[in-house]
């Protein structure tokens, strides 16, 4: 059974914003779009629990842009921070030592340095605890924060100043991306979901439809991130809508372990037509042609697709390789 | 070559022939891992790196991997540190010579980038010798001194070398690059006792669960770093012969006749020896010892160049809240001893966070020394200049005052 | 007796010379020591980090002492930031922050009027203060300029578009302040651009186009023959204060504050909505990262100057190109 949402277009997007302008994120950052998005549809009682990433730049004493509550915690342990706060409100309210109506959605805030690998822990243990929140990773695929290093999330081909590419190495990052959605889903936790601000009602409806479930309710949004991954910042939307188009960033969630698809391209575009466009891509293309890793990075989404089109049984066409 | 500190930290690692380099990013030291890695992957050094998943995990690899006989180097900051502070006791009790550089940064809450030492001086009880640079040129230097010192068969502890996170990390100076012919002179290839080996095995880590044990494996730990102050002064020797460049435990600089002293480490010691300078200039005896090595602390050469000066400030670039800096006590402790100790022991507090200090509050503090003299109980000075307070009061309004 | 230290003073020499400020002869070396401060203030991709170390690189050149350092703070495209070079002929006994700059190097005017930047403290008397604009009149008719400093000018931005096709300016102000300060020569200005540039890895084509520019800029300055005095300084150190309130914690109530910010002054390209063509389809406000855009009761938007850093994407994203842009022009 399908739930009803509030959200079918971009006109329903919530005209209220919790955010105010004037942070110190790079122009056109994708993740601060996203927590923008994300916080419209959980309204204002929220407190952010947020690891050391960029968003940890969003609050610069004294300047916050943000109207709710928030706490930095550190790299390692915000879904731990999620946790103490969570079960303070429970006790206390319980307690009477607090009405209900104080009460906060409790929300970890991550980008993939720590969503990926230093906080790993920190999360499994939140999600095997059935912690009452929800996680938002905005995932820009490097450590952005110090300047673009290789973190887990880093896709291959990639170049990032850790793995930059050079003769024997040609491809930069040759190290496959975790998949943390699967990592996730073995959890068990009632809703996770991919999202991508370029998709904007579908991104609503997830964090709309999470809301509906008690325990762990998980997103990992695609951060387009203009400095990291070389493009113009007026280029965000563009650059992950690309993503979505050509299968690199599949759209989908999974209630209660169910993975389904919830965006699925009629047919893919090509990934070059999105590697082209970046910075970090460029030495697939020039000064010489890198056909090898394009083919190869080709051939694991056309993979990934036609697994996920038979287990969900829809039609996809893929691009030849 | 002008290069800064962060690079020169990474050509410690590519002279000093580092074989393995498990690394983490953080500000302000990230720029070292990503030199090498460059260098790794273009084969311009024959080392392996891995960028890891913590600096816990950064630093077990590189203790390990020591163990196991590579010269290892990795880098780190901060809250980095001290996410990993749990294994520089376990690397040191394993006696493993790695080489950990800290970009000092200070320490949140509140979360900043700038530095100072509190990150760096955590590490104090672990067991890592401990060198702190004061240029660019020093960084690199230290380093080729530390491994030498480390892996000295009667040493055996992991080294610390500290740099000021941007004063040094990311300030270009002229550095002077030994040759690497003139390095391999100076600093053999690292040969540890009992590593790893199929056809020698061995345990290491074990439980003691006995404190007599424990006292005797620590003692010895102990005993291990004093030594490493004589073992550091001989290596000093030969690194001058070699390299021209001269380094003690302790650097005096215009103390030959100096009634007033500044007791001071790292970056900002360039700009208290301006102070120094300009007072001379003035005809005031002023004068400075720099700490150079701050583990094994270097509390007889302390003692001697201190005793017999009217007064001594101790500028501690750190705080152990509720009590003070936290190499005064060590200074003191040094000179208690001593008959003719200086008639004051100034404590100040200084560059907290980064916080900038020009060199008329550094000759400020040497008016304070005289002035104190003779004073029942001096006291400490916090360094805040008037219009930073002003400043910083305005900012707590804009945070507090809520607009409707 | 007043002390300038600008010139620190030969140890070996038995007399002070402290009321004879000195020339910085270009081209030449003096036969007292001396030291040159500069300061750059730009915003985050103007180039002010690479103009620090073009110059430095370039003194070093000339056998100079260098130090170079940028300011690194949450620093973001836009952003103000400060880098400093400091040049002397023996041992720099500074580092860090230069409070007292003998040169000034303002990148982008409108930095004068940013309370964060602070961008005229401290600077020496008769000092000078090189501002990137057409003319420094004008600059001075809307900002007050510190009195006593000498004030050189130039379109820089103007030039670095028209050889670079972009708004970056970092040879160009590092030529700006070799020749100004008169220490460097043009070839090894030249020199030190190519090696900068190839150090961010810049393509060859670009790198020359760059040395084009700041020959051009070197060669349409001056050197100011420099001889700055330290400034009077009221230095007060506060004693430790017991705070008792809560003013001691580090909480930030005024929650949503940050549009003091005024992070507008980022902006390179304004986007400029015509109504007349706009449909109210609201893309605009879905996909503003920054919440700088508001939508009136017709549902059309109302972009927030002060705080739109110009990412540009309501432009790039308007179904019906109803929104344009315009590159920002400072009044003068």
């Amino acid at each position: 059974m399908e739930l009803q949402s509030k959200y079918k277009t971009l006109r329903d997007v919530p005209q209220i914003d919790y955010l105010a302008p004037g942070g110190s994120l790079c122009a056109g950052c994708g993740g601060l779009l996203a927590v923008r998005l994300f916080h419209k549809v959980l309204g204002k009682n929220v407190v952010w629990v947020n690891a050391a990433g960029c968003m940890t730049i969003m609050v610069n004493y004294p300047l916050v842009p943000l109207k709710s509550n928030w706490l930095y915690t550190a790299f390692a342990s915000a879904p731990a921070g999620a946790q103490g706060i969570r079960d303070a409100f429970d006790i206390l309210i319980r307690k009477g030592k607090i009405p209900e109506s104080e009460d906060l959605k409790v929300v970890v805030l991550t980008g993939d340095g720590a969503a990926y690998d230093i906080g790993l822990q920190s999360t499994s243990g939140a999600i095997y605890r059935n912690l009452d929140f929800y996680y938002l990773c905005y995932d820009n695929q490097a450590y952005g924060n110090t300047g673009f290093q290789v973190s887990s999330a880093t896709p291959v081909g990639s170049a990032t100043a850790t793995t930059p590419p050079v003769p024997s190495e040609p491809a930069g990052n040759i190290q496959k991306r975790k998949d943390l959605f699967e990592i996730w889903r073995a959890h068990n936790p009632p809703y996770i979901a991919t999202l991508s601000s370029s998709y904007t009602v579908d991104f609503l409806r997830k964090v709309e439809k999470g809301s509906t479930f008690k325990g762990p309710k998980l997103y990992i949004s695609l951060a387009g991130c203009p400095t990291g991954w070389g493009y113009d910042p007026r280029e965000t939307i563009r650059e992950e809508k690309l993503a979505v188009e050509t299968g690199i960033w599949p759209l989908k969630e999974a209630v209660e372990g169910k993975v389904k698809h919830t965006v699925v391209p009629r047919a893919l575009k090509p990934v070059e037509e999105y590697l082209a466009t970046q910075s970090r891509y460029q030495h697939l293309f020039n000064p010489v042609r890198r056909k090898e890793v394009i083919r190869s990075i080709q051939e694991q989404v056309n993979l990934y697709w036609e697994e996920a089109s038979k287990r969900e049984d829809f039609e996809i066409k893929l691009v030849n390789t | 070559m002008l290069m800064t500190g962060n690079m020169a930290a990474a050509w410690g690692a590519r002279l000093g022939r580092a074989d393995y380099i498990p690394a983490y990013p953080i500000t302000p030291q990230t720029e070292i891992i990503e030199t090498i890695a460059k260098w790794v992957r273009l084969g311009e050094m024959d080392a392996k790196l891995v960028q890891m998943e913590s600096e816990h995990s950064m630093l077990t690899a590189a203790g390990a991997a020591s163990l196991a006989g590579a010269r290892v180097f990795t880098a780190t900051s901060s809250q980095g540190l001290l996410y990993a502070l749990e294994m520089l006791y376990n690397i040191s009790g394993w006696r493993a010579p790695m080489m950990l550089i800290n970009v000092a940064r200070a320490l949140a809450a509140p979360i900043t980038l700038e530095p100072d030492h509190n990150d760096v001086l955590a590490a104090r009880d672990t067991g890592f010798l401990q060198f702190h640079a004061e240029t660019c040129q020093e960084v690199l230097d230290l380093i080729l001194l530390a491994y030498r010192v480390a892996e000295d068969s009667s040493v055996l502890l992991p080294a610390i070398v500290n740099l000021d996170g941007f004063y040094l990390s990311f300030t270009r100076e002229k550095v002077t690059l030994p040759s690497e012919q003139d390095v391999s002179t100076f600093l053999p290839d690292y040969n540890p006792p009992n590593p790893f080996r199929a056809n020698m095995p061995v345990s290491k880590g074990a439980t003691v669960l006995n404190g007599a044990l424990y006292s005797y494996f620590k003692y010895h730990m102990h005993t291990s770093s004093i030594r490493a102050l004589s073992v550091f002064e001989e290596a000093a020797l030969q690194f001058e012969r070699i390299f021209g460049r001269s380094y003690s435990p302790v650097e005096p600089y215009m103390m030959d006749d100096a009634e007033f002293v500044i007791v001071i480490s790292n970056s900002f010691s360039t700009i208290a020896k301006q102070a120094v300078r300009r007072l001379r200039e003035r005809g005031f005896p002023a004068g400075l010892l720099k700490l150079r090595m701050l583990r094994p602390f270097p509390s007889s050469l302390v003692a001697r160049y201190l005793s017999a000066r009217r007064g001594v400030a101790v500028f501690d670039q750190n705080i152990s809240l509720g009590s003070g800096g936290i190499i005064y006590p060590e200074v003191v402790a040094s000179l208690y001893h001593r008959r003719n100790r200086p008639q004051l022991l100034l404590p100040v507090i200084g560059g907290l966070g980064g916080k900038q200090i020009t060199v008329e509050e550094m000759e400020k503090i040497f008016e304070a020394i005289k002035n104190e003299i003779g004073a029942e109980s001096p006291d400490p000075i916090f360094l805040m200049r008037q219009e930073e307070l002003e400043t910083t009061k305005n900012m707590v309004r804009t945070a507090k005052e809520v607009q409707i | 007796m007043p002390l300038i230290t600008n010139y620190f003073l030969a140890l070996t020499l038995d007399f002070y010379i402290l009321t004879q400020p000195l020339i910085v002869i270009p081209d030449k070396f003096l036969m007292i020591l001396m030291i040159v401060r500069v300061r750059f203030h730009g915003r985050g991709g103007q180039g002010a980090k690479t103009a620090s170390r073009i110059l430095g690189t370039a003194s070093f050149v000339e056998g100079m002492n260098v130090q170079d350092s940028p300011v690194y703070g949450a620093e973001r495209r836009g952003a103000p930031v400060t880098a400093f070079t400091r040049i002397s002929d023996s041992e720099i006994l500074e580092r860090g922050y230069v409070f007292d700059p003998d040169l000034l190097i303002v990148m982008d005017a409108t930095l004068l009027a940013s309370p964060v930047a602070k961008v005229t403290d401290g600077i020496r008397k008769k000092g000078a203060i090189f501002l990137n604009a057409q003319s420094a009149n004008i600059i001075g008719e809307h900002y007050t300029l510190p009195s006593d400093v000498r004030i050189a000018s130039y379109d820089l931005t103007s030039s670095a578009m028209e050889m670079l096709g972009k708004p970056i300016i970092s040879s160009a102000s590092a030529a700006a302040a070799a020749r100004l300060v008169g220490l460097v020569k043009e070839s090894s200005l030249e020199q030190a651009i190519v090696t900068e540039l190839e150090e961010i890895g810049l393509s060859e084509e670009m790198i020359k186009k760059n040395v084009m520019l700041g020959r051009k800029i070197f060669s349409s300055l001056e050197p100011l023959e420099l001889a700055t005095e330290e400034s009077e300084k009221k230095l007060r150190i506060v004693p430790l204060e017991m705070i008792t309130s809560n003013d001691g914690l580090e909480d930030i109530i005024a929650v949503g504050n940050s549009k003091v910010a005024k992070t507008g002054s980022w902006r390179i390209f304004k986007p400029v909505v015509d109504y007349e063509k706009c449909t109210a389809c609201t893309v605009c406000y879905a996909y503003c990262p920054e919440s700088a855009l508001i939508l009136r009761q017709d549902g059309k938007p109302e972009i927030d100057y002060d705080n739109c850093k110009g990412c540009l994407i309501c432009y790039r994203e308007c179904p019906p190109k109803a929104i344009n842009i315009e590159r920002e022009v400072i009044a003068f």
